[in-house]
Order: structure tokens, then sequence, then C-alpha cells
């Protein structure tokens, strides 16, 4: 029979984290704001469940060869347009790669993980994202995160599909609809007690029946918790011992949807030794659960605790109302460009935009974007420039001004000219910038963010920006 | 090799309106405005006008394009009217299109018209604009003072000067052309600033604060030209003459490829090289008496010093504190208060800055007038520093 694995992990999480306590106070007057501590991760204005995606699969994929890109969130930016077939272009794989997107609650991640693992289909991605908008006073706007996670699946890797189970109960702790597209939670009681009973403990009994294991022998649990606390009841009755990582991320970041499971099982690999045998668990309108058994070492990559423990303070409980769409300010005229998209324009430039890929001309030199004549002092006609992605490029500024005349929605705008170790030089979006203006020669990484928002027509573009290579630690909390 | 338009063409007569937040009156006003005085400076009949050039850059809040309204407004008789457009140098493509015609033999007098109606945005600064397409994908949208920003921190790191001293000779350069727009009737801002002001003044874009950016205004300007004998005919005796007009587009060299180091303007190198060699000079910092040069920030005016060759590389800063581009200076820059107290109308702002150098060369500048003005020299620069139109114009008197 054949074995299929995770190969590898990767998550993502956005820069910023607003304090819980900050907006406990800011909303004390009103009674709400709940009392749970630690920090929630707050996307930034160009970031979607769909950029945040790409981000941890770039690190889950690394060099390795995907056959199928699985997109999973129930924050999709585009309810028709395929988001799976963007991330396969952000990842620079080519056109004929499958390319399919799951929603339907947050167990979707973890049920296109399920459902990869169970198929013979080869190498498949699975990317989630999720950036979902709620309302202030509303507790989920602060037990919810932004953030992203994907899980490369083939018939080798790190760890071994050992045990998975499913099941279905149309249990409504939460939904959003058409008609009511911000969440409806219920009573947490009802939750606990119905998740636990009817959920948790049959799906989790029946996976650990399917490996052949007792409980005891879980080393690591990623289970995603409808409210907190249901974990340590579930592991009290079964005997589960293993400390369950997705509350860490709740504690650090936030309930990330579609993509918690994931970035729990990441935390997993990364804490894992071979022989250790992982339980995750996705929730939502019921389970899917999955046991691995951990056979190799995986690669180093540590994407996933280093985002918890990395990134920046936002102490501004009203740009964090700015920032995750609760509050729409008056930006004033100079925000009302109209920022409307061509698709035969689209179309022409895509695979260059969304992949980040440049040219290189016949004298060596490479440039962005490509052009029929090179700019090559040497270049004297047309000719075909070789593809040269710049996404993984070392790059460092050579230019850079923090302008706060221009509209942006976080300013100042920060921007100027990236210079690439490979030659190539691209005027470029600085983003993620706290602590003042970065200087001349400061190394960068490539980030795959939303280029232009088109408000009117609700419509967004995608490119590439440029952040600071490295993030500081966050203080303790 | 062609031997350039040197003293082929004479300006028979200028016209500038009142740059400034003109209300009151709208781009029809304005382009009258700056043609009626124009007009009555050459002293000639208007039929006499055989083909006009209409700079005017942003068509979206100013005329709309075409050169029909420049033909509408001024109820042009059935002669030929092109409209041009090249960013903030579009007053000079203007009149290098009239002049041109002229020199070529192909016209007998033309008219060059710039104007825009800036303050028709509702907002202040320049307006925020599609780069194109398919740019639009992947472009960030900087606006003016953050592309211009980004020439200081560059300069600093190449030439070892610290920051602190960069923001005094950028704010010297400001303070100056306030002293000079204070004697302008014609300026919009007609108030001296003090450095403490302009160096304690908000951020724009790093390191450019309010003061170091020029302001936005309405305003027309207006050149008729013709051929030598035809002024001579008119009784101008002390025409002055067209000695050079030279204009340098980017092509990605400095946005694309890894050479330019971010510092300077090659196309202001490049143009003002062929400028000083269609005008016959040879050392530009003891030939040429006046400068107007394109002030958009005070970094901008920093480093075309160094770029047309009018401070050693390096030196800038340094000349400039020293005061060698004051109106007293050696080399007066801005005498007319520049883009920094004019405002910058962009279809406007090259004939303007030929306005002032035009006056000059006549003695007719007034409180502003320098005492010896034979050679005078415009910049007027478009775009940013990463992709740039660069024009530089060269006045003097006929035959000297």
């Amino acid at each position: 029979m054949l074995e299929r694995y995770v190969r590898s992990a990767g998550a993502y999480l956005p820069l910023l984290r607003l304090d819980r306590k900050t907006a406990r106070a800011a909303l004390s007057w009103s009674g709400t704001g709940g009392a749970g501590a630690g920090r929630r991760s707050v996307a930034g204005w160009d970031e979607d469940a769909l950029t945040m995606a790409v981000e941890a699969a770039r690190l889950a994929v690394g060099h390795d060869h995907v056959q199928g890109v699985v997109f999973a969130s129930t924050s999709a930016p585009f309810r028709e347009r395929l988001q799976s077939g963007i991330v396969a272009d952000a990842l620079g794989l080519p056109a004929d790669t499958g390319a399919a997107d799951v929603a339907g609650s947050r167990r979707c991640g973890i049920a296109a993980l399920r459902q990869a693992l169970r198929d013979r289909s080869g190498s498949v991605l699975v990317a989630a994202g999720e950036r979902r908008i709620s309302a202030p006073g509303n507790s989920l706007q602060l037990t919810w995160g932004d953030g992203g996670a994907a899980v490369l699946v083939g018939n080798t890797g790190q760890a071994k599909l050992i045990g998975e189970s499913t099941i279905n109960v149309d249990l409504v702790d939460v939904y959003a609809s058409a008609d009511h597209p911000l969440p409806y939670q219920t009573e947490e009681r009802f939750i606990r007690d119905e998740a636990i009973e009817r959920v948790l403990l049959p799906a989790v009994t029946a996976a650990l029946g399917k490996a052949r294991i007792g409980p005891e022998h879980i080393k690591l649990a990623a289970l995603q918790e409808p409210v907190a606390g249901v974990y340590r009841t579930v592991a009290t009755k079964l005997g589960l011992k293993a400390p369950n990582l997705c509350e860490r991320i709740s504690e650090a970041a936030g309930d990330l949807g579609a993509a918690h499971a994931l970035f729990g099982l990441a935390l997993a690999l990364e804490e894992a030794a071979v022989g250790d045998r992982i339980l995750v668990a996705g929730f939502g309108s019921g389970c899917d659960v999955i046991i691995l058994e951990v056979t190799s070492e995986g690669a180093a990559r540590c994407s996933a605790a280093n985002a918890l423990s990395h990134g920046a303070a936002l102490s501004s409980y009203t740009r964090f109302l700015s920032l995750s769409g609760a509050l729409d300010l008056d930006w004033g005229p100079r925000s009302e460009l109209d920022q409307k998209t061509s698709a035969s324009v689209l179309m022409r430039h895509v695979r260059e935009m969304h992949g980040f890929v440049g040219g290189r001309d016949n004298r060596g030199n490479v440039q962005f974007p490509k052009t029929l004549i090179p700019v090559s002092p040497g270049a004297n006609g047309p000719e075909k420039l070789q593809d040269v992605r710049l996404a993984d490029m070392p790059a460092r500024i050579m230019s850079v001004t923090a302008d706060r005349l221009n509209f942006t929605p976080d300013p100042p705008f920060h921007f100027g000219l990236v210079q690439f170790e490979n030659g190539a030089r691209v005027l470029m979006e600085f983003r993620d910038v706290e602590n003042g203006t970065p200087k001349v020669g400061d190394p960068l990484q490539m980030r795959f963010r939303v280029k232009s928002i088109d408000r009117k027509r609700g419509f967004r573009t995608y490119f590439w920006k440029a952040a600071p290579l490295d993030r500081l630690p966050l203080e303790k909390s | 090799m062609a031997s350039g338009i040197r003293d082929r063409v004479i300006i028979a007569g200028m016209g500038c309106t009142e740059f400034g937040e003109r209300w009151d009156i709208g781009p029809e006003a304005l382009m009258v405005e700056a043609f009626e005085e124009a007009l009555a400076d050459a002293g000639i009949e208007r039929n006499k006008i055989e083909a006009a050039w209409l700079g005017s850059a942003l068509d979206d809040i100013n005329i709309g394009n075409s050169a029909i309204p420049l033909s509408t407004a001024l109820r042009l008789q059935n002669i030929s009217v092109t409209r041009v457009e090249n960013m903030c140098a579009t007053g000079t493509e203007a009149l290098r299109g009239a002049v041109y015609a002229v020199a070529a033999g192909a016209c007998d007098v033309t008219l060059a018209l710039g104007v825009e109606k800036l303050k028709d945005t509702g907002y202040g600064g320049l307006p925020l604009r599609t780069k194109g397409l398919a740019n639009d994908l992947w472009m960030p949208y900087g606006s003016a003072p953050g592309s211009f920003a980004q020439l200081a921190g560059a300069y600093a790191a190449k030439h070892g000067v610290k920051a602190a001293d960069l923001k005094r000779a950028m704010a010297h350069v400001s303070w100056k052309s306030h002293q000079n727009g204070a004697l302008n009737p014609k300026a919009h801002l007609r108030q001296p600033v003090s450095m403490e002001t302009i160096l304690g003044a908000p951020m724009i874009a790093d390191p450019l604060g309010l003061f170091d950016c020029c302001g936005v205004s309405d305003g027309a300007a207006c050149a008729i030209v013709t051929t030598p004998d035809i002024a001579r005919g008119l009784g101008k005796n002390d025409a002055v003459a067209i000695k050079a007009i030279q204009l340098n587009v980017s092509n990605g060299w400095e946005s694309q490829y890894g050479e330019w180091d971010g510092s300077y303007i090659r196309n202001t190198r490049e143009a003002s090289k062929r400028a000083f060699r269609e005008a016959g000079i040879t050392d530009p910092r003891t030939e040429i008496d006046i400068t107007e040069v394109h002030d958009c920030f005070s970094i901008t005016e920093l480093v075309t010093m160094e770029d047309l060759g009018l401070s050693e590389a390096g030196r800038a800063p340094f000349d400039i504190l020293d005061g060698k581009f004051d109106s007293g200076g050696r080399l007066p820059c801005q005498v007319d208060g520049g883009l920094k107290c004019f405002g910058h109308p962009i279809g406007a702002s090259g004939l303007r800055m030929a306005y002032e150098v035009y006056n000059q060369l006549l003695g007719r500048a007034g409180a502003r007038q320098r005492s010896k003005v034979d050679l005078g020299l415009t910049h007027n620069l478009g775009g940013a520093p990463v992709n740039s139109v660069s024009a530089v114009s060269i006045f003097g008197r006929l035959g000297r």
C-alpha cells in the first residue's frame, strides 16, 4: 500500500500584533472587549487570505516539486477567481499544476490536507490563509487573528499518515452568510459542551483507533478549539497527555481559521523528533482528524515558532480597526484615484507579476519588467529574454523615503529603488516598516502583497513588495 | 553634423500671468492674459502667427486634450496648433516646437503657450494619476516629493555629506528663493521665510519638509518667436535670441539597469552638455550669468547645480551655503522666486522660467534686475529622478 507523507510545512503571520489589553482598554466603557490575554495578529492593508497563504506556501515548498495546489479559506478575497491558481503563479509553478479552492467552514484547510493524504495524487500543497472581518465589540474580533499556513504532501517525507477520521455535524457555533457576512456566534457554553461530546471525542477516538495507538502515544497535538478550554476536557476524558500547540497560536496570534490547525502542524513538525506521533484536528461543522508519525528530520525552517515570537506591537486600537476593515476612514480626495484594472492587460502580464519574473538578456543583464529591447546599454534590437524569478532573490535598498503626501491606507508610504543581487533593479514599495525609515543598503526580502484595490468594482491586483529581511523579537505581552 | 539653432530664432515677445490660486478665472482667461501680454510685447498682429504649440500636462483637470482649447481661447485663424505633453518639462517642449518651426524655415512667426489650472483639483499637491495600465500592475504610486526625496539619501551617501548639513543647504535653497519671490509681483508666494521656519516645517517625504517643496498653483506663460530678420523689422535691435534648446529623456537605464547611483539626474547632464555645445559655451561657470532651474524640490536644485556643471561634484551644498546662487551671488539662481514661489502649473513653468531670463536680458526685471546678464539658462525637469525628462535652454542677445 502506498504510504502518504507530510513533506514539509510553512507558517506565516503578518508583522503587527494587537495586545488584547489595548482593545479591552479602548472598549472598557462599553462592557465589550472580552477578558482574554495575549495578542492577535493583524494583517497589513495589503494582506489578505491569499497573500498570507502564498507566504506560508513559499516556506513549505522551498524548491520542492508540486503537482497540485489547494487554497483553503473562509475569507477568500474572491468568490469567482481561482485563488489556488494565483498561489501556483506566485510560487512560479507551471500552468498545468492542478488547482482548486476550498471553503465552507474553517475546517476546510485540514479537510483538504486529509483528502490530499488519502488521495494518491502525487505532491499536493494545501495553502490556507485567513483574514476575517468582524465587528468591534464582537469577541471574535479579538479572539481571531490573521495568518497563513501551508503543508506539502507527497509519497515520501517527514511525517507519515497513520490514522485519520472525519465527522460531520451541523453544529452552528459561528456562521457568516451571504445575507450576514460578519460572523455571528452562539452561546459559548453550548458550543463547548456539544463540540466535545458530539464532535471531538468521537472523531479523535476514531482516528486513534485507525492508527492503532493509544492516546498516551500522542506526543504533540494541534487541535483547533471552537472555544478555549475544550482540548483540556477532551484530553482529560481520553487520556491524552500531549500539549495542544494550537493554544499557543491562539494566545499569540488568535484563531487563524482555515490556517489554524495547519499552523499547529507546522509548529509540531518543528518540535517533533523522529518517532513522535502528532494529532492534528480541524474544527468547523464537524471535525477532521489526522494522526502522523514523524519518520525523518524535517528541513529546519522554523517558520512557525519564529512567526509567533517575532513581529511588532500595534498600540493603536483605531489603527487596528482601520487595518482590519472595521473602520472606514474618510481619507480625503487624494484617495479617490480610480484603480480599474484591464483584464486583458492583466492577462498579458499576470505570470510575470504574480511570479515576479524578470528577464535576462543576451549580455547577462537581468531586468524587470521584461521588454522587447533590453535596457542594457549595448542592446540594439528586440531579443528574447530568459525568465528570471526575483521573488526569492536577495536584495538591498538603493534609495528610500517615507512619503506622507500620497494616499496609502497605512501611512507613510515607503518606496524606493531595490537592487537585487543578480543585478536587477526595481522601483518598489516597502512594507512592514515600523521602526522608522529603513536605510540605504538595508537587506530586504520580497513579499507577495495586494498591489491595488479597486473599491468601486471590488477588484484587487497582486504584486510583490519589499520588506526588511528580519523581524524583531516581540516583548512579552 | 547639424549646426543647431543658435541665433536662428528670436523671442519677439513674452507674457506671463500672475501665478497663484486663481480661483476667480479659468484656463481660458489665463491663456488670453499671457497671450495678450506677449502679443503687445512682440508688437505684431495676431494674424502673423503661422503655427502654435500648446503645453498642458494634466488633461483630466485642466483644459482637456488636443490643441483645440488654445485655438479656441485665442481664436487662432486657420493655423496649425499642436498640443505637447512631456511631464513637467511640457512648457519647454512647447517652446521647442515653436522654435524649431522657425529655425527650420517652415514658419516665420510661431507661438508657444503653456497653461495649467492645478488648483481646480480641489486639494493640495499634484494629483495622483495612473502610470499606464501595465505599469499600474507593479509600479508604486509615489508622490513627486517622495520620488525626489530619494536623491537626498543617495547624494549624502555618495559624497559623505552629513544629513544635517545637507538639510541646511536644502533649506538655504528655499530661503533664497523666498527672498527673491518676495520681490516679484507675479509670484504666488511673496513672503520671505526664515531658515528656522524652513528647518522646522512638517515632513512631507524624508528629508523634504514643507518648505523644501514647491507650491501648486495656476498660471500661464507665452512666447512669440520669429526670425532675426523679422525681429529687426519690428525694431528689436537688441533682441533676445535662442542659443540652444536640448531635451533628454530616460530610456529606463536609471530605474532598470544597475549602474546609476541615484544621486544625480543623468538627463540634465546630457542635455546641458549638448546645450552648451549648441550655444558655443565652453565654460558655463564663467559664461552663464543667471539661471532658472527646476526647483520642484530643494534637493533637485542642489543636485542640478552639479548636473549643469555650475558646482564641482560634491560641492553644491557648500556653494549654496556660501551664497553663490543667491540673488547677489556670483551665479544667481531663481531670481524670480522659482517654482518655490511661483508654484508649478506644469505646462507653464518652462515658459515662466524663460520669461524671467528674457526680462533679465532686456533689463526689464525691476527690483530683481541683475547688473550683468548676457547669457541665461533655464532647466525644466519632468518626471522623477528614476525616469525623467530634462530640458536645458540658453538665451542671450543676438550675435553675442
